[in-house]
């Protein structure tokens, strides 16, 4: 008798063997003609200048971030909306409070200069005035 | 659930908010003080103020809110998470006032806004996890812990080593709590709960896969044994401890600390004990040898950690070991598996709390004035500033846990924990490592005595600190003579965890 | 004397007196010495009082109702709960006859060793406020009659002493007190289990009927106090009283010192200052010997009897290897600290006897070692302080250039080898007498006869170098006593004189405490086996 963890490895299984079996087949059936255009990275038509694998600028990431976490929040705000009437003026303020927080949080990042795209040099922290000197 | 019903339950969780609004505020003001930051501390004192209250409010009140289903929820409010929630909210005063007088927290200028926010982070986070009895909860709070803490060990960002630091404690934690996470679902597999309550009641009534239990659980321990820096999972800790500003290094030998032994004990008590009888000793689920594990790895822990530390030269790392041999130590409380060593690891904490706190806030006074923490630099200290080396002198003693100091008193109810159950042998080990340890925190201090030093180097000390340093040194001897008020509140504090 | 709590003030007056130093300006360095010297000699005053308000008649030793000036009220009381009984420790203090001895020679010890300590010239306040906590530590060993508060002053000893030896010490001063250190702390910490290990095997019925666990060491002494299931209760099979009594001795041994724990002695004493040699072999020492009658004997009788013929052993080592070591020292100090080892053994040996003779003799002689080492050291710090040398063989003839000093010297000299009519030959009578009249120990003490003429031997062959034949000629401007050291050397001479002439005095005090040590010891050791079976 399988256990638990045995079906779990079962359907494991079957999920490789039906990928595999579905690649398999589609390479079997499928017409195959090749074009110039195909085979370009994108096909808008738009020609790659240089290789993809260059330094972006780090401001990017910050920005990404700072929308992936402000989306994951905004996220929570759905089941909020949907069912805040069943509590009432309690309710409403629970979400409220949540939606200050995130404006604390927002206000934080544009006070601290986070949505500028040119920022200032980062000041360099020093503990002696000899390490400022070398500096 | 209903409104009524929540709001209550929103009393449960009292110094949690407390601590959140504190949060909050300090962002703000660091928003709208954006030139002058001297602000932030008070208000940082003031929320510690606010959250003691509500601490000591909660004392009485005994229980569980948030169910998810069931009667037991999620966070469980009683004695002993008071007792430890004291002890994180003791030490983040001290920390405040560390900082304050820390050169390397001043010289990080604009950012102490970020600073007390992340402190209070963490705050929250051990708040929580002192108070957690549902798997999730646990994982959440050690994450919100943790992260806080990985940006702080980098804070100051004065040299490589600091970025080393946080850098390196990531890394680790990244790992163990992986480690932890997936041993939480192999238990929510097997039992189909992460509430601590269910969970004990499952363990109980159906026939679960021992082993695969077993398995899960030395996975969770493994996340534990990080937090609590355990030996095998220690070695993140000098490295860390040496890199990171000394503020940051002494709150995570203290507070970190406290919140990973208190979740520790209230972990496998909530969970593994069938009951308690009489005499205070707890019956196990027998999984697995509980207690052998428990000894190999306390005995592990104090044996590396003192070893290590006899070769230290800078006096941040050596301490940093000795932290490690002191979780060894009260590893011991918690390996009796009796409520009286849970009541003497939470003496041992509050004494550990002032001794450490005050050993680390003397090496940074002096390493204020002389930019190192190297043993060699405090030669002849003893002379040219006769109080710092006096304190400091108490404050090594006491951790070497000799009368008539509080370390003293502490290590004795330990071993008196111990001997209580009648492991003679674990006794023997936990002395001679003690003796061990003299060795290392006596060379410090004939540094500062013995050797002499021609040209003389008068180290400053403000008037409040001179007074901190005061309270700490004349507490640790105190209660080293008299320290009823203590034991009596961790014993009671002790006794309530259980229902 | 009713109501006054003497013992108290006696032990703690030199912590008043390391409060007023510690007070007074850093450049007063004679008005510091003077304050330390009047607390001394408060205390030895004070010691007087007590010998002469002293009951010859009661034994002590496990009668509360006959130990004197006694003090008992509860220190620390943690209300039990379910899980856990009424935590307490009383302050308990009170003297018998084998703890007035060793008070009065801490008083009078520590006093001369202050009037030695006058030519201290370096950090003079840190210097006599460790020296007095250091007695407050020393005083309170002898009079605390709870296991918890012994245990509390026996460590307390270590750190000043550590820094005693390591500030004002010689030039391997620091390898010395770290030696010392971690040697005496290897010790505390076995007795500290032990300590534990009594504490949850007995209990003691207190007034109001209630019954707990208890650190007094009277408590313990009883077997009907024992409970059946107790670590260290009688009826525990499995050796376990064995273990902890080894344990034990070992604790008390290393303080003695006793073979082969003796080798940070001889660092220790080395490098120490001269003043802190006088006390560390006057009083320290005296520690381990005192703590094996008080606390080791009483509690564990049936074993003591069990294990007496090994006791005596190591005290035969130590009177022979002592002095075998003692002969080949080419440094005077060096010397005199091996003679320390080799007096020990005869404590030891004295004691291992359990003779009512034999311990009064290791008392005896421990008051006597107390004394005369004293005066040994310092001898040699006195020519130490004049040509800092210590080599025997740098020095000759200095009986023609130094009259006074050496009139002192053969004194002390004769009372080490134990010549009658001075103090030492008595207890190393008593001390072979009873060791003699008990045919476990008696071949042992058959051998340990030879180490009488081994230290007659380096004694002699000590005064001969240094204080006869020719004179050293770059001594030739050596100064003879000053007043001061005379004072340091009158009373101890005449204590030894006295004492050898009249021992009497010495032996009544002891008399009654010994009777009951040894009675209580016959009956217990009888009543611990029986409870046993």
């Amino acid at each position: 008798m399988l256990t638990e963890f045995g079906k779990i490895f079962v359907f494991i299984l079957l999920a490789g063997l039906f990928v595999a079996v579905g690649i398999f087949t589609a390479k079997i059936l499928r017409p195959h003609r090749p074009t110039k255009e195909k085979l370009e990275t994108y096909e808008c038509g738009e020609d790659p200048i240089g290789t993809p694998w260059v330094k972006f600028n780090v401001r990017f990431y910050v920005v990404a971030l700072i929308f992936l976490i402000f989306d994951v929040e905004v996220v929570m705000l759905f089941p909020w909306a949907v069912t805040y009437q069943k509590f009432g003026a309690y309710g409403y303020l629970v979400g409220i409070i949540f939606l200050i927080v995130l404006f604390v949080g927002m206000l934080y990042e544009w006070g601290k200069g986070d949505l500028e795209w040119d920022r200032p040099q980062p000041i360099i922290p020093y503990l002696h005035k000899e390490e400022e000197q070398n500096k | 659930m209903n409104i009524a019903n929540f709001s209550q339950m929103l009393s449960f969780i009292k110094p949690e908010l407390a601590v959140s609004v504190t949060i909050l505020v300090v962002v703000v003001f660091d928003l709208i003080f954006n030139k002058n930051k001297k602000i932030i501390p008070y208000i940082a004192l003031l929320g510690i103020v606010v959250t003691g209250y509500y601490v000591i409010q909660q004392y009485a009140l005994s229980g569980t809110a948030f169910p998810t289903s069931g009667k037991y929820g999620m966070v469980t409010v009683d004695a002993f998470a008071s007792f430890f929630k004291m002890i994180v909210l003791i030490a983040t005063l001290c920390i405040v006032i560390f900082s304050y007088y820390s050169d390397e927290i001043i010289k990080t200028q604009g950012r102490l806004g970020e600073y007390y926010t992340l402190i209070f982070g963490m705050v929250l986070g051990m708040f929580v996890m002192i108070s957690a009895s549902d798997l999730i909860l646990i994982y959440l709070s050690m994450e919100l812990m943790s992260l806080s803490s990985y940006v702080l060990a980098g804070f100051t960002k004065l040299r490589t080593r600091n970025s080393e630091a946080a850098l390196k404690y990531l890394i680790y934690g990244a790992i163990s709590s992986g480690l932890m996470l997936f041993g939480i679902s192999l238990v929510y597999g097997m039992t189909g709960t992460t509430n601590l309550y269910q969970l004990n009641a499952a363990l109980q009534g159906a026939d679960v896969n021992l082993y695969t239990v077993g398995f899960a659980l030395i996975l969770i321990f493994a996340g534990i044994g990080y937090k609590i820096s355990a030996a095998p999972f220690h070695f993140w800790t000098p490295d860390v401890y040496e890199g990171a500003p000394i503020s940051i290094t002494a709150y995570l030998s203290v507070a970190s600390k406290a919140a990973g032994f208190a979740l520790l004990m209230r972990f496998l008590k909530t969970t593994f004990v069938t009951y308690v009888d009489p005499h205070g000793s707890w019956q196990l689920f027998n999984i697995f040898d509980w207690q052998t594990l428990l000894i190999l790895i306390s005995v592990l822990t104090m044996t590396l950690g003192n070893f290590a530390a006899l070769w230290q030269d800078n006096l941040k790392r050596m301490l940093a070991y000795s932290s490690i041999a002191h979780a060894g130590y009260m590893l011991l409380g918690v390996l009796v598996l009796t409520n009286k060593g849970v009541s003497a690891v939470m003496f041992y904490f509050f004494v550990y709390l002032i001794m450490n706190l005050g050993a680390f806030f003397v090496v940074m006074i002096i390493a204020n004035k002389i930019g190192s923490e190297n043993i060699d630099d405090y030669d002849g200290l003893g002379y040219s500033s006769p109080f710092l080396g006096v304190t400091f002198g108490i404050f090594l003693v006491s951790l070497t846990g000799l009368p008539p100091t509080a370390g003293f008193i502490g290590k004795l109810n330990l071993f008196v924990a111990l001997l209580d159950k009648q492991m003679v042998v674990v006794a023997v080990i936990a002395v001679i490592n003690s003796v061990v340890s003299l060795y290392y925190y006596i060379r410090v201090l004939k540094h500062m005595f013995l050797t002499k030093r021609d040209e003389k180097i008068s180290i400053p000390v403000p008037m409040p600190a001179f007074l901190f340093i005061l309270v700490m040194a004349t507490t640790t001897i105190f209660f080293g003579i008299y320290f009823t008020p203590i034991t009596s509140w961790a014993q009671n504090a002790a006794a309530i965890l259980h229902f | 004397m009713n109501g006054f709590p003497i013992l108290s003030v006696i032990t703690f007056l030199p912590i008043l007196g390391m409060i007023i130093v510690l007070s007074m300006p850093k450049e007063k360095n004679r008005e510091v010495k003077i304050a330390t010297l009047v607390i001394t000699i408060l205390q030895v005053i004070l010691a007087v009082i007590l010998l002469a308000n002293f009951n010859y008649s009661l034994g002590g030793i496990n009668d509360p109702k006959s130990f004197q000036f006694v003090e008992k009220f509860r220190w620390i009381e943690i209300p039990g709960i379910s899980w856990i009984g009424t935590f307490k420790v009383d302050y308990y203090l009170g003297v018998d006859g084998l703890s007035m001895a060793m008070v009065l020679l801490t008083a009078i010890v520590t006093f001369i060793a202050t009037l030695s300590s006058w030519t201290i010239n370096k950090s003079v306040k840190g210097y006599f406020a460790l020296f007095l906590l250091l007695d407050t530590a020393m005083m309170g060993v002898f009079v605390a009659l709870d296991f918890f508060l012994f245990y509390i002053f026996w460590e307390l000893m270590l750190l000043p002493m550590y820094f005693l030896i390591g500030i004002w010490g010689g030039p391997r001063k620091e390898y010395a007190a770290i030696k010392f250190f971690i040697y005496t702390l290897v010790g505390s910490v076995l007795m500290l289990l032990v300590m534990i290990g009594l504490y949850f095997s007995a209990k003691e019925t207190l007034a109001d009927g209630s019954q707990v666990y208890t650190f007094n060491l009277l408590a313990l002494m009883n077997p009907k106090n024992y409970t059946h299931t107790g670590l260290l209760s009688p009826l525990n099979a499995d050796n376990i009283r064995l273990i902890a009594y080894i344990g034990l001795f070992i604790g008390f041994a290393i303080k003695i010192p006793m073979f082969p724990f003796h080798t940070w002695l001889p660092d220790a004493h080395v490098e120490a200052p001269t003043p802190i040699s006088v006390i560390l072999a006057g009083v320290l020492l005296k520690m381990g010997t005192y703590g094996i009658l008080r606390i080791s004997y009483p509690i564990f009788p049936e074993i003591t009897r069990q294990l007496m013929w090994y006791i005596a052993l190591f005290g035969m080592i130590n009177i022979i290897y002592g002095a075998l070591v003692a002969l080949a020292q080419k440094d005077f100090k060096k010397l005199i600290a091996y003679s320390s080892v080799s007096h020990m053994g005869y404590v030891l040996l004295g004691m291992a006897s359990l003779s009512a003779v034999g311990i009064n003799g290791a008392i005896f002689q421990m008051f006597n070692h107390g004394t005369i080492t004293a005066m040994l050291f310092l001898i040699v710090g006195v020519v130490y302080d004049r040509a800092h040398t210590r080599g025997i063989y740098d020095f000759g003839g200095l009986a023609t250039q130094m009259p006074v000093y050496t009139g002192v010297v053969i004194v002390a000299f004769f009372a080490a080898i134990g010549l009658p009519s001075l103090s030492g030959f008595i207890s190393e009578a008593l001390v072979f007498f009873g060791a003699f009249a008990v045919t476990t120990t008696r071949t042992l003490a058959i051998i340990s006869t030879l180490g009488i003429l081994l230290g007659a031997a380096y004694m002699l062959w000590t005064l001969q170098r240094i204080y006869f034949g020719k004179l050293n000629e770059k001594w030739a401007n050596m100064k003879d006593l000053d007043l001061r050291e005379i004072v340091m050397f009158v009373p101890l001479m005449i204590i030894v004189i006295y004492l050898g002439i009249y021992p009497s005095a010495m032996l009544n005090l002891l008399h009654a405490s010994v009777a009951h040590l040894t009675n209580f010891m016959a009956q217990h050791a009888q009543s611990f086996l029986i409870s046993s079976l």
